[in-house]
């Protein structure tokens, strides 16, 4: 649109923003190398002089920080880590598999009716705190309160509209001349979307999985009532840290964040073209 | 224009005519294109209509779990509501503090988001990087972004250390004893998480805007003011209020952030809608009054997005057809 360069005073006004928007980043990286002994210091420590991978070392062995005359966290976050790839990994595969069936039937078939699309979006509209409500008197009643099944169920069901609306753009993106010239070579319909159309759109589905793998990772919510003691989520484990430790073990609590952030800042940067169409449900395409 | 209205979900547009199945392509293909969708349908059905279901059925009674099952509730009709909406000044505080928040928010997200993607049409090196960095926030989870502006507000953390450096010792405030520093916390962290996504979302619409009536305008004599005043953001309006809607939507539910931040606090001056609900159903075991607020809120989110939509309405159905 316009091609003017930049003036010095924007440069400025640029990078003053871009300082602001690293900053808070920095500053959870910086905490997560910090001994203990710069945690709390006044004034506060900006780049440890002696950074140490401890805390890390901590999440799996809580007695890591004995080294240093401090103890450590009640509980490693062992089963914190291993609940959220579990529950992200297989919630995400469900939600793209069942997303992309639902994607080409809208796309090709346009069944299911003008009420779909509603009641999807009116389940985002919904506050989770109020769909958690029903849910753990209904999980509780059937069982399913505390276990990954239901937790998985949830995550599906929540991030499903995002995977069918996504994935739903990129196959509209796919002339049907080519799966109907596929068809007249003798392809079924089931196999010409399986052979034709699903490679064409490789890259959307790529960028489908991880943007549904960053929703799921990311969620607090949800797990957060419906786990008591077996299932336990990266940020649930986050907030329980911060609960009991307030104040105290910041390193830890950083550490434990930096895990959580690393895996999405990446799948972010991976699909940062595809970003603008996942948040908006297909509407905004690059 | 890579806007695609035709791909938006048609909950956003207003009655789109169904693409007519023709009669000759026969059944098997309704059938194949009904049992794909099945498996999205009976999942949304069980996990969020049921669950929807029982909740509305619950929004009329008092139950609470220590009353024993569901079905033994007490039927109260409109009572929850009527409670929420004249008597509970919490709540209607929290809706109003929310609203309040997502004005604030919506309003410095879009206007930064807006400047940073006109700066983004200009020729510098190091965009792409810069784009990349600039992008940052929205990729951190919610309750991080939480932690780690809690952890900027101590007392002792480096915003603190910053303002002293600035205006000399003692001048630094305790960000979470004060009602109105607390709010404010909440609206910084929230501004540098979803700023960014403004920013794409308004700098794909903006390299969408086709050259040719900008040419126009120029040549007839518009100055560089007017070209965008009234070329560019004409243009850039469905864009924008899909920006906004989807925002919004998002912003009425905050919840991570603030749980993180201040749990509501000092007293309920954080507290938002989503927190109060959470506070009803798991600290203070009311599930059928919180079911009864979380209707509330769904009717006037969904109000809300009506409004928001009005605006560009009639242009997204244009496209469509």
């Amino acid at each position: 649109m316009s091609d003017r360069p930049l003036t010095l005073p924007l440069a400025l006004l640029l990078g003053l923003v871009t300082v602001v928007t690293l900053f808070p980043v920095f500053w959870i990286l910086m905490t997560a190398i910090k001994p203990p002994t710069d945690w709390n210091a006044v004034p506060a420590i900006w780049v440890p002089s002696e950074p140490t991978l401890v805390n890390f070392q901590t999440l799996f062995d809580p007695e890591a920080l004995g080294v240093y005359g401090v103890g450590g966290v009640s509980e490693a976050a062992t089963q914190a880590v291993f609940g959220s790839l579990l529950a992200s990994i297989v919630a995400t595969a469900l939600s793209v598999g069942i997303g992309l069936a639902a994607a080409i039937a809208l796309s090709r078939y346009s069944g299911g009716g003008r009420a779909t699309p509603l009641i999807i979006l009116s389940g985002r509209m919904f506050p989770p705190a109020a769909i958690a409500v029903p849910f753990v008197i209904i999980f509780s009643t059937i069982g399913l309160i505390d276990t990954y099944f239901g937790l998985i169920a949830i995550y599906i069901a929540v991030t499903l509209p995002f995977s069918t609306w996504m994935l739903k753009s990129f196959v509209d993106e796919v002339p049907k001349e080519v799966e109907e010239a596929a068809m007249l070579d003798g392809l079924t319909r089931v196999r010409a979307h399986l052979t034709v159309t699903i490679p064409l759109i490789k890259g959307g589905l790529f960028a489908t999985t991880l943007f549904i793998f960053i929703l799921n990772w990311s969620e607090f919510l949800f797990a957060l009532v419906l786990s008591y003691t077996t299932i336990e989520t990266i940020p649930v484990r986050l907030a329980k840290y911060v609960t009991a430790t307030a104040g105290t073990l910041y390193g830890v609590q950083a550490a434990l964040a930096v895990l959580a952030m690393v895996p999405l800042v990446i799948a972010g940067f991976l699909i940062q073209n595809h970003l603008a169409r996942g948040m908006t449900f297909g509407a905004v395409k690059r | 224009m890579t806007m695609r209205t035709d791909t938006l979900p048609e909950a956003m547009t207003v009655s789109a005519d169904e693409e007519p199945v023709s009669q000759r392509k026969g059944t098997r293909r309704k059938t194949l294109g009904k049992a794909l969708l099945l498996p999205g349908q009976l999942i949304s059905v069980f996990v969020l209509v049921v669950p929807l279901l029982v909740a509305f059925y619950m929004s009329f009674t008092d139950w609470s779990p220590t009353r024993g099952a569901l079905t033994s509730a007490r039927f109260i009709g409109l009572f929850n509501y009527e409670e929420l909406l004249v008597y509970d000044t919490r709540f209607v505080e929290a809706v109003l503090r929310t609203l309040v928040f997502a004005a604030i928010c919506l309003s410095l997200e879009f206007l930064i988001g807006l400047g940073l993607a006109v700066l983004f049409l200009r020729k510098f090196r190091g965009k792409a990087i810069l784009f990349s960095m600039l992008l940052t926030p929205m990729m951190v989870l919610p309750v991080v972004v939480g932690y780690t502006f809690w952890m900027l507000f101590q007392s002792n953390g480096p915003i603190n250390q910053l303002i002293e450096l600035a205006f000399g010792a003692g001048a630094s405030p305790d960000w979470f004893k004060s009602a109105l520093l607390a709010q404010i916390t909440v609206i910084v962290t929230e501004v540098w998480h979803w700023t960014p996504l403004f920013f794409l979302i308004l700098l794909s619409g903006l390299n969408a805007v086709p050259e040719n009536p900008i040419r126009a305008a120029v040549i007839l004599g518009a100055s560089p003011r007017q070209v965008f005043w009234r070329v560019v953001l004409p243009m850039l309006l469905p864009v924008i209020v899909i920006a906004f809607v989807i925002r919004a939507m998002e912003i009425i539910k905050l919840f991570d952030e603030v749980f993180m931040l201040t749990r509501g606090g000092p007293g309920s001056s954080t507290e938002t809608i989503s927190l109060y609900i959470y506070k009803l159903a798991f600290n203070d075991f009311q599930l059928a009054y919180g079911a009864a607020a979380a209707f509330l809120v769904l009717i006037g989110t969904l109000g809300l997005v009506h409004l928001l939509l009005t605006p560009v309405r009639n242009q997204l159905l244009e496209a469509r057809n």
